[in-house]
């Protein structure tokens, strides 16, 4: 039912998404289009473990960081294609995330959210305050530059005009959430939603929690980290405050909470809906009130809380793929299975 | 020896400077429903959560076909093969029945296809079909134990601890539960229950045991033990026992 649902719904977006650059040749339009895309993705990879786990971390910006800078450091120093510095720094943030999440995920609620801002936190700091460590130049709050390598380079990661980057974005979101479909039809989906509604209840079926939550939380890092690599190609700069900074965090979380946690479409229709209002508030009030749109999510996301708790998902749903009338016909499961 | 599914010996609980179990032991055959009784605060809940894994015992062994368990985690102890429901049923929430026993079916399979058969032919012994696809939160409080029970099964266990299974149940939906149980035993599965309900253990056991205080105070064939005077004292007081003599 839920697959159906987010084919009715991901479908004309897609199809939408894949027509806009065309319609709308403007590379101001196409490049914010892009940032959407990029923020639809961050969320879906947020939405990965966090969505279903039920759990909210505050230092998913982290993990963006360490594979941005580790794909940036790998091309100007070794001269390594991004495209593999990309996976590279994606293992690696998935590597640093399984320690992190051994310890945090002892906590609950509240205990979760502040100890990921304080990792995410304590790295940001110390990439800022670092020049160069063990001989690798980080140049601190400074950043790096991805050098020009002159025209379109496929390997280099390059490209004259913005439309590679857009469908190369759109390309990684379309591949996120049939790796989110994956996993929520996988044992791992079902332990994860198990270990959100019940925690004891689900220990008792066979399910160490920590183990299944560390492995979406590893899959979840790598994700994110391709996302952090492309933001740093896209805009061939990378610094520790726009990668891995807190409101990259918070964008990850708000978007995904106001689109619909533990779904394939909400993070994308969060993005949608908060990227572009927040780039409107900031072009338009920004320089009058510094940091008007930060309030503006603030108030979204209490409006989202009070009158769509599970995300503006969920009245589309009820619209689009209305739930059958109790007692559902015995036929259905076969029917998804059949799929 | 073979028979014994479960040897409890000398297990005992703290709880700073309370003693919530005393040392006791006791023994469960294969095929059996063994009652474990026993008056508000006796230890029950407790005794229970020792054997599966959610609390560690202080002293003593427990050993399920031979094999002490002490010490293990509870997932390692459901994967061993002893299932477990709550006193308090809470389904998990977004998924539907069907897929809340999926949960359970996922101990022996990871194949998405395979958890979903297993889990349709325990939906089906629960006579729960009607309603596998919905939310399982929308269920009934006796609706939501037949799934607590169903996922408990689903992880094919050859112990099943149950704690009050009845709770809050019309009389109706108590006889159902009970022939249930029974089902349940004639599949092969042991059965050791904790309930309040003296109809339904008198009903259902094959022999009960009875703690107090932390203490075991009776062991035999349900009839026998309840009119046995500790078990009367613990239930109804000194006096009761005393009018009766």
């Amino acid at each position: 039912m839920r697959v159906s649902f987010t084919l009715i719904l991901g479908l004309p977006l897609l199809v939408a998404a894949l027509i806009l650059p065309f319609v709308v040749a403007d590379n101001y339009v196409v490049h914010s289009a892009a940032m959407v895309l990029y923020f639809a993705y961050m969320a879906s990879s947020w939405n990965f473990v966090c969505g279903y786990v039920g759990q909210v971390s505050l230092g998913h910006a982290a993990f963006s960081g360490i594979a941005g800078y580790a794909s940036v450091l790998l091309f100007t120093g070794l001269g390594l294609s991004p495209w593999i510095g990309m996976i590279l720094g994606g293992i690696l943030a998935a590597a640093i995330s399984v320690p992190v999440g051994y310890a945090t995920f002892r906590l609950k609620g509240p205990y979760f959210t502040l100890t990921s801002i304080a990792f995410a936190e304590i790295l940001r700091i110390w990439l800022e305050n670092t020049d160069a460590f063990l001989g690798i130049p980080l140049k601190g709050a400074q950043g790096l530059t991805v050098p020009p390598v002159g025209g379109t380079s496929f390997v280099a990661f390059q490209f004259d005009g913005k439309l590679p980057y857009y469908f190369i974005i759109l390309a990684m979101l379309v591949g996120v959430m049939a790796a989110t479909r994956l996993m929520e039809r996988s044992r791992l989906g079902f332990y994860l939603k198990a270990i959100r509604g019940n925690r004891d209840g689900s220990e008792a079926l066979g399910i160490d929690p920590t183990r299944y939550c560390l492995t979406a939380l590893a899959l979840s890092a790598f994700l994110t980290g391709l996302g952090g690599a492309y933001y740093a190609q896209l805009f061939r700069y990378i610094n520790p405050e726009r990668n891995m900074g807190i409101d990259l965090s918070i964008d990850m979380a708000v978007m995904t909470i106001v689109g619909g946690q533990g779904t394939i479409l909400g993070p994308t229709l969060g993005a949608l809906v908060l990227h572009p209002v927040g780039e409107v508030v900031r072009a338009t009030l920004g320089g009058h009130v510094l940091g008007l749109h930060l309030i503006l999510y603030g108030v979204v996301l209490m409006l989202a809380v009070l009158y769509f708790p599970k995300g503006i998902i969920a009245p589309l749903q009820r619209w689009l793929a209305p739930a059958p009338k109790a007692p559902a016909p015995v036929v259905k499961p076969k029917e998804v299975e059949g799929r | 020896m073979s028979n014994r599914i479960l040897e409890v010996e000398c297990i005992s609980k703290r709880f700073g400077g309370l003693q919530a179990v005393s040392p006791f032991s006791f023994h469960m055959d294969k095929g059996e429903i063994l009652g474990l009784l026993g008056p508000n605060g006796a230890g029950k809940t407790t005794a229970f959560n020792m054997i599966a894994g959610a609390l560690r015992t202080d002293t003593g062994a427990i050993r399920f076909n031979g094999r002490d368990i002490v010490g293990e985690k509870p997932w390692d102890i459901c994967r061993l093969g002893i299932a477990r429901t709550f006193q308090l049923s809470k389904p998990f929430g977004g998924l539907s029945v069907v897929e809340n026993v999926m949960v359970g079916a996922f101990v022996r399979t990871a194949s998405e296809a395979e958890a979903r058969a297993e889990a349709e032919k325990v939906v089906d012994f629960l006579g729960l079909s009607a309603k596998a696809c919905t939310d399982a939160e929308d269920l009934t409080a006796f609706d939501r134990r037949k799934l607590e029970l169903g996922r408990a099964l689903a992880t094919g266990p050859r112990l099943l601890l149950m704690d009050e299974v009845v709770a809050g149940a019309t009389p109706t939906e108590a006889q159902e539960m009970v022939a249930l149980v029974r089902r349940v035993r004639d599949l092969g599965v042991s059965i050791l229950i904790v309930e309040h309900v003296m109809k339904v253990i008198m009903g259902l056991s094959d022999r009960v045991i009875v703690l107090d205080y932390g203490k075991l105070i009776a062991d035999g064939p349900p009839q026998q033990v309840v009119n046995q005077p500790d078990v009367l004292k613990a239930y109804f007081g000194e006096r009761y026992v005393h009018a009766r003599a």
